[in-house]
C-alpha cells in the first residue's frame, strides 16, 4: 500500500503517513478553510491501511493549534484507530505538546478522555 | 470616504480600543492574514503563549462562522450582500475582546438565539458536558462546520457570550456576538 505524504501550509498540518512501517505523523497547526475536505483523504487512506492486518501502528500528533472543525476530523481519526485497536491491531497515539503552551496540553487531555488506546502526552 | 469622515471612522475606532478591525467580504485568505497580524500583535504584549492561542482561535472560529454561513446561503442560492461581514478584536481593561457581526436570515435567528441562550445558562462542567456531546455527534452531510465552535468559544470566554440581533428589514437581521476573554 503506497504511504501518504501531504505537506504543510500556514493553515494545514503535515500528514505523513507511512504503510509500511506503521508510522502515522500529524504535525504543525491545522484551521484550513474545509476541514471535511482536508482529512477525507487522510479518512480514506487510514480506511484502506487499519483493512490489512500489519503492523501496529504508532500516530505521533505535534498539533499546536487546531480549529473546532479540525477538531472533530482527528476525533474521527482517533476514534478510527481506537476501535482498530479494541479489535486486535495494536494502535497507540503519541501527542506531543511545547512545555510553554498549556492549552495544546488540555487539548491533548481531552482527546485522552474519550478513547481506551494507549494515548502518551510528551512535552517537548 | 473624505479625509474628515475617515478621522472620525478611526476615531470611533480608537476610542472603542480596537485594536484591529475587519469589514468586507470574508475569504480564507483574508481570515489567514488577519490572524497572523493578530498573533503578531499579542506577541508584542507581554502574554502568555496559552492566552495568544485563547484569542486567535475565538478570532478564528467567529471569522470562520462568517464566512461559512454567507458560503452556505449562496449555496443555497440565497447569496446574502457579501461585504455585510465584520470581526473586531479589542481591549477592555485586562480582557481581549473578539466581537463579530453580519447579516443572517431572519428564519436563522431564532435557532440562532436559542442556542446561545442555552450556552449563556451552562456553567464550566455544563459547556464541556456539551462540547463533548456535540463533539460525538456524526457530521452531517451538508454542514460546513462540527456544531462546536460557539461551545468551544463559551469555554474560553471569561464570561457568558453576548450576542445580539436586531431586524435590518424584512429579509435580514444583523446578528452580533461578543467574547470576552
Amino acid at each position: 500500500m503506497d504511504s501518504l505524504r501531504i505537506e504543510a501550509t500556514s493553515c494545514s498540518p503535515l500528514i505523513d503517513f507511512d504503510a509500511e512501517a506503521g508510522t502515522l505523523r500529524i504535525e504543525g497547526e491545522s484551521y484550513p478553510e474545509n476541514s471535511f475536505d482536508f482529512y477525507a483523504p487522510v479518512f480514506s487512506w487510514l480506511e484502506d491501511f487499519l483493512k490489512e492486518p500489519a503492523p501496529a501502528v504508532v500516530l505521533d500528533i505535534g498539533l499546536s493549534y487546531l480549529n473546532t472543525s479540525s477538531i472533530k476530523c482527528l476525533i474521527d481519526v482517533l476514534e478510527m484507530l481506537d476501535t482498530a485497536n479494541a479489535q486486535g491491531r495494536p494502535a497507540s497515539v503519541r501527542w506531543h505538546y511545547d512545555r510553554d503552551n498549556d492549552r495544546a496540553l488540555d487539548m491533548a487531555e481531552e482527546f485522552k478522555e474519550d478513547v481506551t488506546l494507549p494515548f502518551d502526552i510528551l512535552a517537548r | 470616504m473624505k479625509g474628515t469622515d475617515l478621522f472620525n471612522l478611526q476615531e470611533l475606532l480608537s476610542r472603542q480600543k480596537l485594536l484591529i478591525c475587519f469589514s468586507g467580504p470574508f475569504s480564507h485568505s483574508v481570515i489567514e492574514e488577519l490572524g497572523k497580524a493578530v498573533r503578531n500583535h499579542l506577541e508584542t504584549e507581554q502574554i502568555g503563549k496559552s492566552a495568544i492561542m485563547d484569542v486567535f482561535s475565538v478570532y478564528v472560529e467567529q471569522a470562520q462562522n462568517v464566512r461559512n454561513y454567507t458560503a452556505s446561503c449562496e449555496a443555497a442560492g440565497r447569496p446574502i450582500p457579501a461585504n455585510s461581514g465584520i470581526v473586531v478584536i479589542g481591549k477592555d481593561g485586562d480582557h481581549y475582546v473578539v466581537s463579530s457581526g453580519n447579516l443572517v436570515e431572519a428564519d436563522a435567528v431564532p435557532v440562532l438565539s436559542a442556542s446561545l441562550d442555552r450556552l449563556r445558562g451552562l456553567d464550566k462542567a455544563g459547556l464541556k458536558a456539551a462540547y463533548k456531546e456535540q463533539s460525538r455527534k456524526p457530521r452531517e452531510a451538508a454542514a460546513s462546520g462540527a456544531g462546536l465552535g460557539l461551545i468551544d468559544m463559551a469555554r474560553k470566554a471569561s464570561r457568558p457570550l453576548d450576542y445580539a440581533v436586531r431586524p435590518v428589514d424584512s429579509r435580514y437581521f444583523f446578528f452580533s456576538l461578543e467574547v470576552q476573554i
